[in-house]
């Protein structure tokens, strides 16, 4: 069974996840600065998520736009990242993870989002996600 | 010489990034590449070798991490900027332009590692060193397992009967490693750090291999002698051997889990680099070609007024031409997406690499007995050229695994990026 119930759950977590990053730390200021947005296109359950330094947007709104970096993945991969329990060049290799867009700049995500997966765990707590 | 890019979209810092990697290339490279070309394998790696100017010119420059994103310091060119200053490089010469990315072999494989520890460790050092002093090494063949290295997909490579030349066991919060490397491990005799390929699960075969990061210093690490070559001279190669060498748990930073999909993200990124190396030797035996013909008379008029002479100069730029575009094609590509389709990359690294062997000869046929002699260049690119058919995979290797490629996954589809 899929970590996330629902893609309404997942929505509501990372909006809130991805709002308070741009809001309170300096994500959107480094995101804006490195020239990347990003479009996450997660299946189990099936949600877009693009985010930029406005913060981020869902579904049919999120197709319309142009990211500079486009990740694919399960969402309970994007789970297993956020708690940094993934080993990201093993899921790239294992095509667990898809990713188009500068290699330099998929590179260069992954330091941007450390701020969220330090907070990632409380809100796991929050919607009863479980952490094992 | 300079010419004419196809691609009208260049941005000034495209530019820039050329002129800049010419000038050394032509000023630095070509005179070091000479030199060493004519030296022992001793002597090339000697106190007074003109290699260590190279590698603090180069280091300067930062040449030595262009192939490493700018969040751990490196120059973060795109796929573009990387083969327009990777043919220019190897136009100065193939070896040296080999030498210099895979010093930072073992910095991106910690790159990779995500382990922080290693990236602060590893990583950052290099890519801050301007001096040539931490160099990187490729260990992955073996005495007994060349080309057989690159096999996946066929039943050899998952084959318990399979023994390899270097292991590794895990004790406790170590691995000890044991064995040896092929005398083909690219700046093998002269580095500081290896990013080492070993078997893990003899019970897997080939596929039970990892990879990791051996400092160079440690108890139980010895290096052979530099490899004799005919072509290449100015890459150093050598043995490495390894008796109850300890590394911490986690500088094994690849397991046999995904061991075969970092072999293929590998081949994958190589290829299209020595598609990138092999337009740069194209181009350079072009020039020396065209540059001669122009000059040289017989039979009563310049080489360049003979009907033929004009069809074979015609054909080696159009190989040039047409690698340069593949080479390109494959890197905007596999650089753009991840994991990358390794048929594009090595079909740019097979055409290129024949392509510039096709050109040395032509060069070397156009000289006449000129081409013959070490006082032009024909002969050194024909006898680099002629490795580069068997660097990074033995073209017909690869063309197989091209083709097991093609039956599993083409025509390849959109949604698969």
């Amino acid at each position: 069974m899929a970590i996330f119930e629902s893609s309404a759950k997942m929505k509501k977590i990372f909006g809130e996840i991805w709002t308070d990053m741009v809001n309170n730390t300096d994500f959107g200021k480094e995101l804006k600065e490195a020239g990347i947005t990003i479009a996450f296109v997660v299946n189990d359950p099936d949600v877009v998520m693009y985010v930029d330094e406005n913060g981020p947007i869902f579904d049919e709104e999120a197709e319309k736009k142009t990211p500079v970096v486009t990740m694919k993945m399960a969402g309970d991969t994007v789970h297993s990242f956020w708690l940094k329990k993934l080993n990201v060049p093993k899921a790239l290799a294992l095509r667990q993870i898809k990713a188009k867009g500068p290699v330099n700049k998929v590179l260069k995500i992954l330091p941007l989002l450390k701020s969220g997966q330090e907070k990632y765990p409380s809100y796991c707590k929050n919607h009863s996600l479980p952490m094992d | 010489m300079d010419y004419f890019d196809v691609n009208l979209d260049l941005s000034d810092e495209d530019l820039a990034l050329k002129e800049a990697a010419n000038k050394f290339a032509k000023e630095v490279m070509r005179p070091v590449a000479k030199e060493l070309d004519q030296m022992t394998p001793n002597e090339a790696i000697g106190e007074n070798s003109p290699l260590w100017s190279f590698f603090r010119q180069a280091y300067e420059l930062g040449y030595h991490k262009i192939l490493l994103p700018d969040f751990v310091g490196g120059l973060a060119l795109n796929p573009l900027q990387m083969n327009i200053v990777m043919e220019e490089l190897a136009w100065g010469s193939f070896g040296l332009a080999c030498q210099i990315a895979v010093v930072s072999f073992p910095a991106l494989g910690a790159m990779y590692s995500n382990d922080e520890e290693l990236i602060e460790k590893v990583t950052i050092p290099f890519c801050e060193c301007t001096d040539g002093s931490i160099r990187g090494c490729w260990g992955a063949t073996e005495p007994d397992r060349g080309s057989d290295l690159l096999a996946m997909g066929e039943p050899i490579y998952h084959d318990p009967k399979v023994r390899c030349n270097c292991t590794a066991k895990r004790e406790g919060d170590e691995w000890i490693i044991n064995g040896q490397k092929a005398a083909w491990v690219s700046g093998g005799t002269i580095s500081t750090h290896c990013m080492l390929h070993v078997q893990t699960e003899p019970s897997k075969g080939m596929a039970g291999f990892g990879a990791c990061l051996v400092p160079m210093d440690l108890p139980g690490v010895t290096k052979g002698k530099p490899l004799d070559k005919m072509g290449q001279r100015d890459l150093n190669q050598g043995e490495l051997f390894f008796d109850d060498v300890r590394i911490p748990a986690n500088y094994m930073f690849v397991d046999p889990d995904f061991h075969e999909g970092i072999m293929e993200m590998l081949l994958t990124n190589a290829n299209v680099w020595m598609a990138s190396w092999a337009t740069g030797l194209a181009r350079a035996a072009f020039e020396e070609a065209f540059s001669y013909c122009k000059e040289r008379v017989q039979g009563g008029r310049l080489l360049m007024e003979h009907y033929s002479i004009k069809q074979r100069i015609f054909n080696m730029f159009a190989r040039v031409e047409t690698s340069r575009a593949i080479a390109r094609a494959a890197a905007n590509l596999n650089f753009n997406i991840s994991p990358g389709f390794p048929e594009y990359s090595m079909t740019a690294k097979i055409t290129a690499t024949e392509n510039c062997l096709l050109n040395a000869h032509d060069a070397i046929q156009l000289l006449g007995g000129n081409g013959l002699t070490k006082e032009y260049l024909a002969e050194k690119l024909y006898r680099d050229a002629r490795a580069s058919l068997i660097e990074d995979g033995n073209n017909e290797v690869l063309a197989r695994h091209g083709g097991h490629t093609l039956f599993e996954h083409y025509p390849r589809n959109r949604d698969d990026i």
